[in-house]
Parts: C-alpha cells; sequence; structure tokens
C-alpha cells in the first residue's frame, strides 16, 4: 500500500465516522505542529553538544517506542523482540558498509529492510499463537541472536594481528561510514544529524498514523472490540498481524542504521534488557495504545533518566520500580491521564 | 564413549531436575492465576543471595540457610502479590495477562539491581556443596549433581503432596478450574493468590540456591534457567505440571547432548528451534489439549 492512498482514505474514513474521530483528527495535526515546532527551534536554542546528543537518543527512542506501540498498543502482539529488530537493522547496514563499502545512505534502507525480513520469518513462526507464547518466543529468538553474536569467536579475517569476526563479536562494528555531516556542517555537525535522526522520526510518526487511520487500523480496532464479529466479517487476524509487523519492523531497523551510524559503532550491548526495558518504559508511562504517549514517555523517561545519571548505580533499579509503578498507578499512562483531566476540564467549563 | 555418555547424562539429568524445579514454580502462578511471572528468575537470584547471607555473613547451619532462602523466596512472593497483582487485578480487568507481564519485568530488574548494589557484581562462591564424586564405569558423577537431582524430586514431591492432599492445595485447583465458582463457594480467591505466589516464591528460592551451587551466585543467574523453564513451559502447554517436567528433562537431555556434540554456544539456539518446530505442529503444546476459546 503506498502512502497516497492510505492518506486519502484515511479523512475519508474520519469524516464518515463519529465526530470524535474528526476531532482527534485535528487534535493530531496540531499536537504535531507544536512538536514539529518545537523540534524546529530545539538547535536554535542549544549549545551543548552533549544536550544535542542526548536529544537525538531521545528522538531514537521515542521513534522505537511509537513502533512498539504500533505492534503492542495497536496490533496487540506482545513481542519482546523490538531492541534485536533495532540491533538488526544497525549491524545490517554496519555490517554492509563495513564489508562492501556501501554509502550509509544505501546501507541504511538495506539494513532496515533485512530487519523486516527477519521479522516475518519471526512473525511466521510467532504469529499464529496467542499473547503469552509470543512475548516467549521472541524473547528467546532476541536472546539467542544476542548469543550467538556475543560467543562467536571465530576469526572471519585479521585487521593487523588481531582476529575479527563476521559479526564483530562481543566488541561489535565502529567507524563504517559516517553521514558526511562533518564536511559539510564542520564545527556544527551535531545540527546535520539532528536533522537527519529528527526526519527519520517524523516519517516513523507519519508512517504509524496512517497504519493507525488506515483500514487496518480498522481492523485491529474490530479485532480489539470484538474478534469473532471482526473474524466473521473476514478480518484475517493473522495477515494484518504479519503487515504490521513487517511494516514497523522496516522502520525499527531504519531508526537502528541512523542510531549506529550516528553514534558510528554498534555493539551486542543494544540487546541489553536494559535497553528494552526502556522502550517497554517509555511506552507504559506514555500509555499504551495512545498515539501521542510514546512521544511524552520518550521525553519524561529521558528527563527522569538524566536525573538518575547522578545518582549512577540506582539507574536501573529506578527504571524497573518506574515500571512497576507506571502499570500500577497509571494503567492508561500520561497520555490517559491527560485525556481524563481533558474530559474533566471539559465537563465542568 | 561411555565416559561422555556418562557425562551427558549427568548434566542432562541435573539440568533437567533443576529447569522442572524452576517449571514448576512458574507453571503452578500461570495454571492457577494466569499470570507470567516475569520475576521469577529474580527470585531465583534472591534464593540463593539469601542462602549465602544465611550461612557465610549470619553463620547459620546449611539446612536452615536453605530454609532461609525458601523464607525469603516465599516471602518476595507475597509482597509481589500485595504491592502489585492485587492492584493490577482490580484495575486493569481484561488487560490483566499483558499488565502483569510488564509489572514483573520491571521487578524483576529492580530486584536483580538492588542485589547487584547490595553484593556487588563480583560472582560469590555458594557455599553449599557436597564433595567427592562416585565413580560410574569410565567416567564418575559427583556426589552435589545427585543431590541437587534428589532434592528436586522431594522438593517437586512436596509440592504436588501440598496441592492434592492439603485444604489449601483443594483451594489452589478450585480457583484454578474456575475462579468465579470457587469464589461463589467462600473460597478467600485473593488469599489463595497470595498462597500461591509464595509457594512459587518459596520454590525458585531453593532452586536458586542449587542452580547457583553448579554455577556462581550473581544477581543475573535466574535468567538462563527462567528462559528454559518458560520454554519447557510452553512446550508442555502453559500450566500442565506432570507435562512440563517431563518436558523440562526431554529437552535438558536435547540441550546437553547438543552441547557435547556442537559446543556449548549451540545448545540452546538447537533447543529454540525444536521448540518452535513443535509449537507450528502442536501450538498448545505437546500435552496441552486445544482449548475452545470463548471470545
Amino acid at each position: 500500500m503506498s502512502d497516497a492512498t492510505l492518506s486519502a482514505e484515511a479523512p475519508a474514513a474520519a469524516a464518515a465516522g463519529l465526530p470524535a474521530a474528526d476531532r482527534s483528527w485535528t487534535r493530531d495535526l496540531a499536537i504535531g505542529l507544536v512538536v514539529l515546532a518545537i523540534a524546529a527551534a530545539l538547535p536554535f536554542l542549544i549549545d551543548s553538544r552533549y544536550v544535542m546528543g542526548q536529544i537525538i537518543l531521545a528522538l531514537v527512542w521515542a521513534s522505537v517506542a511509537v513502533q512498539w506501540n504500533l505492534i503492542f498498543g495497536y496490533a496487540g502482539i506482545f513481542s519482546l523482540a523490538q531492541m534485536a529488530i533495532f540491533a538488526i537493522g544497525g549491524y545490517g547496514c554496519a555490517m554492509l558498509s563495513h564489508y562492501f563499502g556501501w554509502s550509509v545512505w544505501v546501507s541504511i534502507p538495506a539494513g532496515a529492510g533485512g530487519a523486516m525480513l527477519a521479522s516475518m520469518v519471526m512473525g511466521l513462526a510467532c504469529l499464529r499463537l496467542s499473547g503469552v507464547y509470543v512475548a516467549l518466543l521472541t524473547y528467546a529468538i532476541a536472546q539467542v541472536i544476542y548469543l550467538l553474536i556475543v560467543t562467536d569467536t571465530e576469526c572471519f579475517y585479521y585487521e593487523g594481528a588481531s582476529c575479527r569476526q563476521l559479526t564483530g563479536g562481543a566488541t561489535g562494528f565502529a567507524r563504517f561510514g559516517s553521514f558526511g555531516t562533518r564536511e559539510w556542517l564542520r564545527g556544527d555537525w551535531i545540527m546535520g544529524n539532528y536533522g537527519i535522526v529528527l526526519a527519520g522520526f517524523v516519517l516513523t510518526l507519519l508512517m504509524s498514523w496512517f497504519i493507525i487511520r488506515s483500514p487496518m487500523g480498522l481492523a485491529f480496532k474490530a479485532l480489539r472490540d470484538n474478534p469473532a464479529y471482526a473474524v466473521a466479517r473476514g478480518v484475517n487476524r493473522f495477515h494484518t498481524q504479519l503487515l504490521v509487523f513487517a511494516l514497523s519492523a522496516f522502520f525499527t531497523g531504519l531508526t537502528g542504521g541512523l542510531y549506529a551510524v550516528h553514534f558510528q559503532a554498534i555493539g551486542p550491548d543494544v540487546f541489553s534488557m536494559t535497553n528494552l526495558l526502556f522502550v517497554l518504559a517509555i511506552v507504559v508511562v506514555g500509555g499504551v495504545g495512545t498515539f501521542w504517549g510514546p512521544v511524552a514517555g520518550a521525553v519524561l523517561l529521558m528527563l527522569a533518566d538524566e536525573a538518575m545519571r547522578e545518582t549512577g548505580e540506582f539507574r536501573t533499579l529506578g527504571l524497573g520500580l518506574i515500571i512497576a509503578a507506571a502499570t500500577v498507578l497509571l494503567p492508561k499512562g500520561l497520555a490517559g491521564l491527560a485525556g481524563d483531566l481533558a474530559k474533566r476540564l471539559s465537563s465542568k467549563g | 564413549m561411555l565416559d561422555v555418555v556418562v557425562a551427558v547424562v549427568t548434566t542432562a539429568l541435573t539440568n533437567g531436575a533443576l529447569y522442572a524445579l524452576a517449571t514448576i514454580g512458574l507453571s503452578l502462578v500461570w495454571g492457577s492465576m494466569g499470570m507470567l511471572n516475569m520475576a521469577h528468575g529474580g527470585l531465583l537470584a534472591l534464593g540463593g543471595y539469601a542462602a549465602y547471607t544465611g550461612s557465610v555473613q549470619l553463620g547459620l547451619p546449611l539446612p536452615l540457610a536453605i530454609v532461609f532462602a525458601m523464607l525469603a523466596g516465599a516471602a518476595m512472593g507475597a509482597l509481589l502479590h500485595l504491592l502489585v497483582v492485587r492492584q493490577l487485578l482490580r484495575s486493569s480487568g481484561a488487560g490483566f495477562e499483558t499488565a502483569v507481564m510488564i509489572a514483573t519485568v520491571g521487578i524483576s530488574i529492580a530486584l536483580q539491581n538492588a542485589l547487584l548494589l547490595l553484593y556487588g557484581g563480583q560472582p560469590l562462591g555458594q557455599p553449599f556443596d557436597v564433595p567427592g564424586s562416585i565413580p560410574v564405569g569410565a567416567g564418575a558423577v559427583p556426589w552435589l549433581n545427585v543431590t541437587i537431582v534428589l532434592v528436586s524430586v522431594g522438593v517437586m514431591a512436596a509440592a504436588s503432596l501440598l496441592i492434592a492432599r492439603t485444604k489449601m492445595g483443594r483451594a489452589i485447583r478450585a480457583t484454578a478450574q474456575n475462579r468465579d465458582a470457587a469464589l461463589l463457594m467462600g473460597v478467600p480467591v485473593q488469599r489463595v493468590y497470595l498462597q500461591v505466589l509464595a509457594l512459587s516464591g518459596a520454590l525458585a528460592g531453593i532452586c536458586g540456591v542449587l542452580v547457583s551451587s553448579i554455577t556462581q551466585l550473581t544477581p543475573t543467574l535466574g535468567a538462563d534457567p527462567m528462559l528454559k523453564a518458560f520454554i519447557m513451559c510452553v512446550v508442555a502447554g502453559l500450566g500442565n505440571l506432570p507435562g512440563a517436567i517431563a518436558a523440562a528433562f526431554g529437552l535438558a537431555l536435547v540441550e546437553a547432548a547438543m552441547q557435547f556434540a556442537a559446543g556449548a554456544r549451540w545448545g540452546f539456539p538447537t533447543l529454540l528451534l525444536l521448540v518452535i518446530a513443535i509449537l507450528i505442529w502442536r501450538p498448545a503444546g505437546l500435552f496441552g489439549r486445544a482449548r475452545i476459546q470463548r471470545l
């Protein structure tokens, strides 16, 4: 499906539907413009290269969280392989550039394609199963990929006297290519990288918006509201889930590639449980199944993370407690909280 | 040749017993509450460290240190129910299954990190040890492995007696079969849930002591047995206790054989491929009956 047909259908569906859907369409546009305006103003307001670097990281996390929210919050697939898909995109990009000398502009989409393929294979194996089974299998698959990379000790080639593995082994890959922003913008290269990662984020956000508004999004809503009726009306759960699994993997892999090229390094540590947990926390705190939740969650958790960095070793502990507390205390997340507040205000006024 | 067979069988039986012990803790909670406890690995680690504290730092004799580990696991399980599960059961309704999974992932990470902060990242030696070995043909079977198998089987037998013969066990089985009916018959369902989580925590505690006695004490020691236990649970059909135990021994044998044949790093991937194949063939697990799901 191309974007053009999707965008033509989306307003039509909204107009034919309830007035509430129409309102949320204009609301999304308004929030989107505000977010974009803030994002565009940031490079002019912030001088510190460290802060810009953290903002880039926040954008990367937000993109991954938006994609995970799409497959978990909307399609209802509790996949724990999200960071593995991200890593496959990053590794694909790094390996293609490293071994074949491809420009990163080619290897990033190629890596994303690889992530999409890997995700489809995973989906074929897992998606016929239900909830918990999917979580277990995706987690196990991610763990196997990680273990195979870390325990890889066979020398693929020699760099000087040191042995290098095909998969980069425990060290990973570094300096395989760059966006070229250093040559182009010199001292302001980080602004260039910011722009590129921001573009990736906007693309990710748009894609997820179109999927939610497309017939596919309606299919998910139908499957969630009344599965028996949806299936009777010809909605194929397996096919729709597989399709959204593949699409979301492409953009997750793309983000992985952008991440790898921005940091000019990728290693097995991206698979770590802490990273997966961070993505989970972003979506849970922001609000599962809400469009702007993951974005709000990413901003809040990056701020919390910065605050906890002062305390150093308590970072992971804090993260774990935040997740548990948010599921118990904020079942609908920040976005749900904001929605409730807005409803209360409008009913009073 | 014979010594290889002895070694493979020893590893398989030891690991199988450990996986089975980890599995019944998980399966019990899943079967009676419909809750996947992702913090089970954290409870294993907690048990291992509690035994270390009891024996090395408090100077308790070993059997008491093991009881201490079980108590620590049970207390943590009860705490998990009081602070998280009870609230989620009340607030999240149909979304309970995923909400509790996410919350326990968070608890697990927090627990592991708390252990890391308390005891440091250096692997510690578990004081629980049985020296010596029995010569069997050309090979030898360490007494430690024999003890692990015996203790595991003993604990599992005790747990199944508890579930089959006591009033508490009957309440657990009733709740697992039909929660609403049990509630109507006057079974205090919330208390049953508390008991199930505490029991599962105690099982995790002793399992953690045994696991760390053949490896080392690290905060993440529970992660690997838990992942394998999940897989056993899934292969057997979630909530099926005898099936899970059979699957644990069967898959441990496959894993051990593969590790000797192709190198340690291929053990787990082979296991996983096998499991995926089984699940495609029988989505409800080997011993699970296909449920007719009400939509």
